[in-house]
């Protein structure tokens, strides 16, 4: 794997999303892990979904305002906002999406609060891939 | 060369060796630097032919040669490692067995030095949790290196070995305090598959020299919290000369509880000794049978200040407890109000009788602790 690949890659995580295509449903992953989303991103892709990535809670706040997301699949934690954050704005603006939270903070209290604020689901890290692409296909479905 | 010309020269010698030095630094931050983004790049390709062998198992994009060398594809290997669960646990393991990545690292452990790449190859082995890898980390758990040790009992526990278990105790008694505790948190990871090789290292070595290991293993017990090993300590609390190792038994009874805990803990609540009488106070609370009021009522009336305070204090979270405790204020004892009224105060049931007075809604209870309260305030200190 030469410098050009990973020059070339960099490249393209920043390239924006092209417009929406009529059949392409289109996923926002928030995590401040490069880990997670590449790897979510990876899969997604593979599924034929477009996805778009935010590595932190204000960028995702501002990606979400534009409403393109078909789903939004969102890490508790992040710097700047945290997640619950994050949706909370959204829902006092009245800006609509439709978000799974995914998290390495297992409390109860958490769960429930995301629930509370209009989380379509709640996954727990670390994560079963299989499973979780279920539920995201069962929620793009929806 | 006069006085200030020496001056000048060495001023100048003092001044080129600066510039070098400074000159070196830089140089190196700047490599170090340079490295570092390398690595992060590569880390970074890493991740992306990973996730798709993940996302795809039967995707055939190369990772490239010498790859158990490459220390960006470790931790990519371990990023990603922890963050999946599942069947991709699994395709990862393939991943590293196929790379030779385990291997490579089990190499740098066996190897004599240096000592930092010794630490992170074990630091590696324990967070890949490849079973294959089992045989190498037992084999260093008694390593020259402590930090070393304790990674290769994480690295065990991670894997949930537990034919680990067993050489793991062995080292108990001899390790330094920080490593053993470090060694029970391994331990508590196993949960129950511990309880029983525990309990064995505990008959074992009981009365002998390794007691600091046995008190180890004994709160090890305890947080597992496992109620079958309450017959082996209630055994462990009628035979222990050594106070410590009773404290630590009495601890675990409080947390394992059920019935069987209750007996040696009313024995021991009796025992010459004020720490072992105050700790069974509080155990006896944490298993939270209300049938032992009446025993722990006996502990009001204690010569020692913290048998009576921890009495007082189980007694105010015990169901009907309270009221033990006001009937203790109007007692005689010289001792007992006082513990009790601190404890209703600690709990909240002082505030709540101020509060029912002021509504006028007092019951008899509460004019008793309140004007106990009263009359304490009112007496020169």
């Amino acid at each position: 794997m030469g410098r050009s690949a990973i020059i070339s890659e960099e490249s393209e995580s920043e390239e924006k999303l092209g417009p929406p295509m009529p059949d392409v449903k289109r996923v926002l992953v928030a995590d401040d892990s490069a880990t997670v989303t590449t790897l979510l991103a990876t899969a997604l892709e593979l599924e034929g979904y477009a996805v778009d990535t935010a590595i932190n809670g204000v960028e995702a706040y501002e990606k979400g305002i534009t409403g393109e997301f078909d789903l939004v699949i969102m890490d508790q934690l992040m710097p700047g906002l945290l997640g619950l954050e994050v949706i909370d704005r959204w829902q006092q603006e009245g800006h609509v999406n439709r978000v799974i939270m995914l998290s390495g903070v297992d409390d109860d209290r958490t769960v429930v609060s995301s629930l509370d604020l209009g989380a379509v689901d709640f996954v727990r890290k670390p994560f079963h891939l299989p499973e979780l692409m279920a539920r995201i296909r069962q929620r793009l479905l929806g | 060369m006069n006085p200030t010309t020496i001056g000048l020269i060495a001023v100048a010698v003092v001044f080129f060796i600066d510039i070098i030095l400074l000159t070196g630094l830089v140089s190196l931050k700047a490599v170090h630097r340079r490295r570092r983004r390398i690595h992060a790049a590569r880390r970074a390709e890493y991740v992306t032919v990973l996730s798709r062998h993940l996302a795809f198992q039967h995707h055939t994009d190369p990772f490239g040669t010498n790859i158990a060398d490459d220390d960006a594809f470790l931790d990519a290997v371990i990023d990603l490692r922890n963050i999946v669960s599942g069947t991709e646990i699994d395709n990862l393991t393939g991943i590293i067995d196929r790379s030779g990545l385990a291997k490579r690292q089990e190499a740098r452990l066996r190897s004599r030095f240096p000592l930092g790449r010794r630490l992170r190859a074990a630091v590696s082995l324990a967070e890949m949790g490849d079973e294959s890898s089992a045989p190498v980390l037992i084999e260093h758990l008694d390593d020259r290196e402590p930090e070393i040790r304790i990674q290769c009992a994480r690295g065990l526990g991670r894997i949930q070995h537990t034919s680990a278990i067993d050489p793991i105790l062995e080292r108990f008694g001899f390790e330094q305090p920080w490593v053993r505790a470090r060694f029970a948190d391994t331990l508590v990871g196993f949960g129950t598959k511990a309880t029983w090789p525990l309990v064995a290292y505990i008959r074992v070595n009981l009365g002998h020299d390794q007691n600091q290991g046995v008190i180890e293993a004994i709160r090890v017990l305890g947080t597992i919290g496992d109620q079958e090993v309450g017959p082996t300590l209630a055994g462990v609390l009628r035979v222990a000369s050594d106070p410590e190792v009773a404290i630590a038994t009495i601890d675990a009874l409080g947390v394992v509880g059920g019935p069987l805990a209750i007996r040696p803990l009313k024995y021991t609540f009796r025992h010459p000794d004020w720490r072992l009488r105050a700790k069974s106070a509080t155990a006896l609370a944490q298993i939270g049978d209300p049938s032992i009021n009446p025993v722990l009522a006996e502990g009001l009336e204690d010569e020692n200040w913290w048998v009576r305070r921890n009495s007082a204090g189980a007694l105010s979270i015990l169901p009907g407890g309270t009221d033990l405790l006001l009937k203790a204020i109007e007692s005689e004892g010289p001792f007992a109000a006082d513990a009790a009224a601190e404890a209703l105060a600690d709990s909240g049931e002082l505030a709540a009788a101020r509060a029912r007075f002021e509504a006028g809604e007092a019951n008899h209870g509460d004019r008793v602790l309140l004007g106990y309260v009263t009359a304490q305030e009112a007496v020169p200190k």
